[in-house]
């Protein structure tokens, strides 16, 4: 999994977020490494959906334009889960992944 | 409208049609909101993200369909200056050529025009296919655009038939009809170009709003 794809799962745990709301929670859990552009971001959203890691929850009008939220399904959680527990491992070979990223990946992780 | 949402709007204009319609909005408020306040344009990063975001959605057929397109166009253009003004070389049957030009072009045509006729196939296999999948009547449209390949190429063969015909430097004839036949061709490549764009099932065209809302 890419980081900018973990990063949007992980701020979608929480609860469902529209597009700019993800952007910043994304940044924030990265310790604001990630910054996600608009375009990367609807890319991911579009492939996501297609996997089923992410659905449409709420659909509104905000300023004259449609405004949706997105959610995390049930097997976008466990892949979330299983790369969290990916990343917490490495740390512990102490290879593959940059210290933030595992520090992100620990405070995600349930073990 | 401000300045920073004609600029977006512009950027977005990247993305096919059916994908805009469906997302263009959206995406525009998350743009604006993503963006500082004040801004007229939006950063370079997030200008590149929608450019390769629009190549993503348009898919690979597309962007080879493009350069079918323009090596096309250049070939033509290229082809026709040669005739019209210059003459020909000696030798090569297939290239139109003129005295003593420097070898870098010759090159560069050489490569361009094998990448032509490589791309040709695939791409016409690839309209095929996505428009087998669309309606019925759509069939003939394929029929029409192979039709139209195989007559461009054959007048294109004619056009050097000619050229070869000419050589010692005198000036080639190609009249302007065969031109205008070849200009057709293009515009039915570029035609192509669009359906390779459509999007591959109708799920496609709008997966989010398809998706059930909770």
């Amino acid at each position: 999994m890419r980081e900018p794809t973990y990063f949007i799962l992980a701020s979608l745990l929480d609860g469902p977020l529209h597009g700019y709301a993800i952007i910043q929670r994304a940044e924030h859990l990265s310790d604001g490494r990630v910054r996600l552009a608009t375009g990367t971001l609807y890319t991911a959203l579009d492939r996501l959906t297609a996997e089923g890691y992410v659905e449409l929850v709420r659909e509104e009008i905000v300023n004259g334009r449609v405004r949706r939220s997105y959610g995390l399904t049930p097997p976008g959680a466990g892949a979330l889960r299983a790369e969290a527990e990916r990343m917490a491992a490495s740390l512990v070979t102490g290879r593959g992944q940059s210290p933030k990223t595992v520090r992100s990946a620990r405070k995600l992780s349930p073990a | 409208m401000s300045a920073l949402q004609r600029h977006c709007g512009w950027l977005l204009r990247a993305y096919p049609a059916w994908y805009r319609r469906d997302r263009a909005g959206e995406m525009l408020g998350t743009l604006l909101e993503a963006s500082p306040p004040g801004a007229r344009w939006p950063s370079f990063g997030e200008a590149r993200a929608l450019v390769i975001g629009a190549l993503r959605v348009r898919g690979r057929t597309w962007l080879l369909s493009m350069l079918w397109v323009v090596i096309g166009a250049g070939g033509a253009i290229y082809a026709t200056v040669t005739i019209t003004h210059i003459g020909y070389g000696e030798g090569f049957r297939w290239m139109f050529q003129w005295p003593e030009e420097p070898q870098v072009i010759i090159d560069v045509a050489v490569i361009a025009e094998v990448a032509w006729l490589l791309l040709s196939v695939p791409l016409l296999v690839a309209g095929f296919v996505r428009l087998r999948g669309w309606r019925r009547r759509n069939w003939l449209r394929v029929a029409g655009w192979a039709g139209s390949w195989v007559a461009g190429l054959a007048l294109m063969s004619q056009a050097a038939e000619r050229a070869a015909a000419g050589e010692g430097g005198t000036r080639g004839v190609l009249s302007v009809g065969e031109m205008a036949i070849c200009a057709a061709w293009l515009v039915l490549g570029g035609a192509m170009t669009w359906i390779l764009s459509s999007p591959q099932t109708q799920a496609d065209s709008s997966s989010a709003s398809k998706v059930a809302i909770r």
